[in-house]
């Protein structure tokens, strides 16, 4: 009897929220940045971004492979791997976050989402907040914009010899995909 | 006198024209070539996903930024933003390989099946839910 209690109860809780989906995830997000400064352009593009939203709570969650982003040059790759973002010892840069005005994306009222939250790169974590253009559909949610963020944040460093190459100033573009999580 | 002047000058000019040539070099260095190069590790899907599971600094240690060979069956293929994708993965196992290919693969990936065997040459890029190879190649 008691055990039929806890399965029905067990049920209760999470039945409801199997049958309705609220969990999107894309394994393959992309996210590049971009450095303009008049000595050279720099672009880096990363394909492999793993982002969670969770449409109920209005969460986002999102973690990046440094090494996974790719440049034109080798060069500048490797420069960026190993002395600015020093990815063997950050390996990973993550944002969780929390859609500010999720009741009017959903009602389709506004689709410039507010998402405030943390960003972590080069192991120093920041509060940001960022506009994103957000489309929620059931069998798709879609995030997508740009923000920019300070290099010196970061305390990346930019040695004086490169510093007229790279921007102070780097752009963020990313475009997440994100399909219904089972 | 003269003389002196103009094998200084020789000098100096090709001294600036090497290092000129050097830098050009240095910074247009190719990246890692995944079809020449020789792969450093060779895994079974099972075994790296194991490691990364078991113990993510020292897998990331071992494999990150190297030419690794996953053999593993194929569980999905897919394309995002324009480039080929094939998840390779143990069976039983929530973890999977996404190997992220080269354009030149997109012909070889037309023929390939669900459920079958075959070795993928790539970049190891790290673990996030999923080992992730980068520049992959189809060996076998």
């Amino acid at each position: 009897m008691r055990l039929k209690l806890i399965l029905l109860l067990f049920i209760v809780c999470f039945g409801s929220s199997l049958s309705a989906q609220e969990k999107y995830l894309t394994k393959q997000g992309y996210i590049s940045f971009y450095s303009h400064t008049s000595v050279e352009d720099i672009k880096a593009e990363n394909n492999q971004v793993l982002s969670i939203v969770d449409i109920s709570t209005g969460g986002v969650a999102i973690t990046i492979l440094m090494k996974s982003f790719v440049f034109e040059k080798a060069l500048m790759q490797e420069h960026f791997n190993e002395n600015y973002v020093e990815s063997d010892r950050f390996p990973k840069a993550s944002f969780s976050g929390k859609i500010m005005n999720l009741e009017e994306i959903i009602s389709g009222d506004n689709t410039i989402a507010r998402i405030k939250g943390k960003l972590t790169i080069h192991g120093i974590t920041k509060p940001v907040e960022i506009e994103s253009k957000m489309i929620v559909e059931e069998s798709e949610v879609t995030l997508q914009g740009k923000f920019k963020i300070y290099v010196a944040d970061y305390n990346i460093k930019i040695p004086r010899i490169v510093r007229n190459n790279i921007a102070e100033e780097v752009e963020v573009s990313f475009n997440l995909k994100h399909q219904p999580y089972k | 006198m003269k003389r002196i002047i103009n094998i200084a000058g020789i000098v100096v000019v090709a001294g600036v024209l090497i290092t000129l040539f050097i830098f050009v070099r240095l910074y247009n260095k190719p990246h890692t070539d995944v079809h020449s190069s020789r792969p450093i590790h060779q895994v079974t899907g099972k075994s790296i996903v194991d490691e990364f599971k078991n113990n993510e600094d020292k897998a990331n240690d071992t494999y990150l930024d190297k030419v690794v060979e996953v053999e593993g069956t194929v569980k999905n293929i897919d394309t995002a933003n324009g480039n080929g994708i094939i998840t390779l993965g143990p069976d039983g196992y929530m973890e999977s390989i996404i190997c992220n290919m080269e354009p030149t693969e997109n012909r070889k990936m037309l023929s390939l099946k669900k459920g079958q065997k075959i070795k993928i040459k790539g970049i190891c890029t790290g673990f996030l839910m999923d080992v992730i190879l980068i520049r992959g190649i189809i060996v076998k």
